[in-house]
């Protein structure tokens, strides 16, 4: 039983098992390369590059089993801090940011990168405003830690129904995100590749929980990164003989600016509360890459780039993350590494779009429909990209491109090998399915513990593991369900559950970490009123009724919930003198985890004399 | 551990550390990506200046923000003993 500091259990040999799953990975991409050229069929390399790496993942995830409440649902507390900053934040990203914000810089440019300053934000107010908390409280949910700091199980039942929305939505985009790399991948339907995807990921946490979905999404992230990494680094290499694709797209962009120059690329003008990143389905290039505000106004700029910081920095499928370092310092630390990781894919996938926007600049528009490049008409037949009509040279208006593409249409751009295509694929496919098997988790987590009547706390780990495995089939066969019915823009899904969380458990778990004067119906009363007003602000913009984008909608939320915590916490009842014990207790980093000393308390008071 | 006393300091120190690690950062996040298009005509390493500050320039400066303040926060749970004692 590992219930006092578990510091010095760190594994000291992550790093060479992390270093082989490496080495088989580029092993695997390299022998598909060879048989690629060898002549092997493209569906029997489209099959390896699907199964292998999928494989490896389960094979990861299964070696991490777990058979105490303490590994299943906080990893035991033993994952470093680089290893914990890597899998937070690949999961952050999630397809979300691989596939669909590369796709929207691609089509919007500049403007979508307020969803990368939203994502890279949000993780440094995580770190600073929660993570180091949450991991000294220790609790394994985030309704549990609501539930425990106020000491009421009306607040931890209103915080689970709460995160559920957000938790429901980020589920069912990451599902739809990782069924689409994966149909493209083997070329079968999604929801296909939806139930066999989701079959894999629930075996795999079922088995271990936490601590399997730990190491299997340190797997799935080295794969995204690489597979994200490996396409640019040979475009940068080829166009500037510099590998480094984040400091040389550059020069590439002042190419592009002038081709955009020359084709009359027109300058539009958004008006200020405007919110239009690329939908679904063929889309045309709104505007200059460079050009500011073309398509997302100013303001809707800066209030997207907040509300993204704020849900991601309270997103509940991220926030038990930090419950899984070995302390408070670690915890920190994680969250620095996560930063340095997003940080660096953030800046990969602006040149990825860059230079896919150069070739089609340079290559397709302005040419007739003759002249097209090969490549361009490949991805013409595979539904990707459509130019209007067939006489005229191609012209920059009538050019509709598939925004989630876009990551794996850089390398049949640029003429790769297929398997490089496939590489870019499974990448995207690692990323989303990192996210979706953390949103599942915490999902099921939060059934099984805080929804489910009886105190958890009380159940022996058999029972309580047993409950979570039953709570995560039933969420995975739902969230199979949802993902074939639901047909909205995935992308849109996400920013809906960033904005759900950001106006439902932003301010409250702000003010309950740092405001000593909330009360427990100041949390219930804002948790309530920002999903209220968040919800009825989204139907009340998609109904049009309402000039504001319905992905800002935490722009009223948060405020709003802000101010019920505020003045419901001043008019309630004063809270006990252990809770307030507990706060100063939680705000201090030394001494040992709140959450696993009431365990071991409850436990030394509960056995029996034998 | 940490005296009973000395908590009160210990918070104090802590919120200040907080506001100064985040006021600055979410200045910067705000007011960057307004003046971009102005900043376009200068070029910094061959990219226009307002997108190098709002991509680049954000990123960087987040993770400055992280590491100093992981730096800062240590540095003050070990100035109250309030650090973690393995």
């Amino acid at each position: 039983m590992a219930f006092t500091s578990s510091t010095r259990l760190v594994n000291p040999r992550l790093g060479t098992y992390f270093g082989i799953f490496t080495a088989a990975f580029a092993a695997l991409v390299l022998m598909a390369l060879m048989l690629e050229q060898l002549g092997v069929p493209d569906s029997v390399l489209r099959l390896l590059m699907f199964a292998a790496p999928l494989i490896l993942f389960a094979a990861v995830g299964l070696n991490a089993r777990a058979h105490e409440a303490h590994d299943f649902f906080a990893s035991g507390r033993r994952v470093p801090a680089f290893f914990n900053g890597l899998v937070l934040g690949v999961s952050a990203l999630g397809g979300a940011g691989f596939l669909g914000l590369t796709g929207a810089l691609f089509i919007a440019g500049f403007d979508a990168l307020c969803l990368s300053i939203g994502w890279c934000a949000g993780l440094v107010f995580m770190a600073v405003l929660f993570a180091p908390y949450m991991r000294k409280f220790g609790a394994y949910t985030f309704p549990a830690f609501l539930g425990r700091r106020f000491d009421s199980r009306a607040v931890r039942v209103v915080a689970a129904v709460v995160a559920c929305a957000p938790l429901l939505l980020l589920l069912t985009a990451e599902t739809r995100f990782a069924a689409y790399a994966a149909s493209w991948l083997l070329g079968q339907p999604e929801h296909v590749m939806t139930v066999i995807l989701m079959v894999l990921v629930t075996v795999v946490l079922a088995a271990g929980g936490m601590r399997a979905l730990t190491w299997a999404s340190v797997a799935k992230a080295i794969t995204a990164l690489l597979a994200l990494a490996i396409p640019a680094t040979i475009f940068a290499l080829m166009l500037s003989n510099l590998p480094l694709p984040q400091m040389t797209h550059g020069n590439t962009l002042r190419v592009l600016s002038r081709l955009e120059l020359m084709r009359n690329v027109p300058i539009v003008v958004a008006p200020p509360l405007s919110l239009d990143l690329a939908g679904v389905g063929l889309e045309p290039l709104a505007k200059r890459f460079i050009q500011s505000f073309g398509s997302v106004g100013s303001f809707g700029f800066v209030l997207a780039s907040l509300v993204l910081a704020a849900g991601i920095a309270a997103s509940p499928a991220l926030l038990p993350r930090s419950g899984t370092t070995p302390g408070v310092y670690e915890a920190r630390k994680s969250l620095g590494w996560a930063v340095l990781v997003v940080g660096i894919v953030l800046l990969t996938l602006p040149a990825v779009a860059v230079y896919l926007r150069f070739l089609l600049f340079e290559q397709v528009i302005g040419q007739t429909p003759e002249q097209l490049p090969a490549w361009f008409q490949l991805l013409q037949q595979a539904g990707i990209a459509q130019i209007g009509s067939a006489a005229q040279p191609v012209s920059f208006g009538r050019l509709g491109f598939e925004r989630d593409a876009v990551l794996f249409s850089l390398p049949i751009a640029a003429g790769y090998p297929q398997v490089l295509v496939y590489l870019a694929l499974i990448g995207g496919l690692a990323a989303a399915l990192a996210a979706l098997s953390a949103t599942l988790f915490a999902l099921a987590a939060l059934l099984a513990e805080d929804v489910l009547r009886g105190d958890p706390e009380l159940a022996s780990d058999r029972g309580r593991l047993a409950r979570a495995r039953i709570a995560l089939a039933g969420v995975a066969i739902f969230a199979i369900w949802l993902a074939t019915v639901v047909t909205a823009d995935p992308l849109q899904l996400f920013l809906w559950a960033a904005t759900l969380s950001a106006s439902a458990c932003f301010p409250v778990l702000v003010l309950a970490i740092w405001w000593r004067r909330i009360r427990t119906w100041g949390a219930i009363a804002g948790m309530l009123t920002g999903l209220g007003v968040a919800i009825g602000t989204i139907v009340l913009a998609e109904s049009s009724a309402l000039a504001l984008p319905s992905a800002l909608a935490a722009a009223i939320g948060l405020p709003c919930a802000v101010l019920a915590t505020i003045a419901s916490s001043l008019i309630a009842p004063a809270v006990g003198r252990n809770v307030l014990e507990q706060l100063r207790e939680m705000r201090v980093p030394g001494g040992e985890t709140v959450y696993d000393r009431e365990l071991r308390l409850l436990r030394l008071k509960n056995r029996t004399p034998s | 551990m940490i005296e009973r006393n000395e908590r009160k300091a210990y918070w104090r120190h802590t919120k200040v550390q907080m506001l100064t690690s985040l006021l600055p950062f979410l200045l910067a996040m705000i007011i960057l990506p307004l003046y971009a298009d102005a900043l376009n005509d200068k070029r910094v390493l061959g990219v226009p200046l307002g997108y190098f500050l709002a991509c680049h320039g954000l990123m960087v400066i987040g993770f400055i923000t992280v590491a100093v303040f992981i730096n800062r926060q240590d540095a003050i749970d070990h100035w109250h003993g309030a650090h973690e004692d393995f």
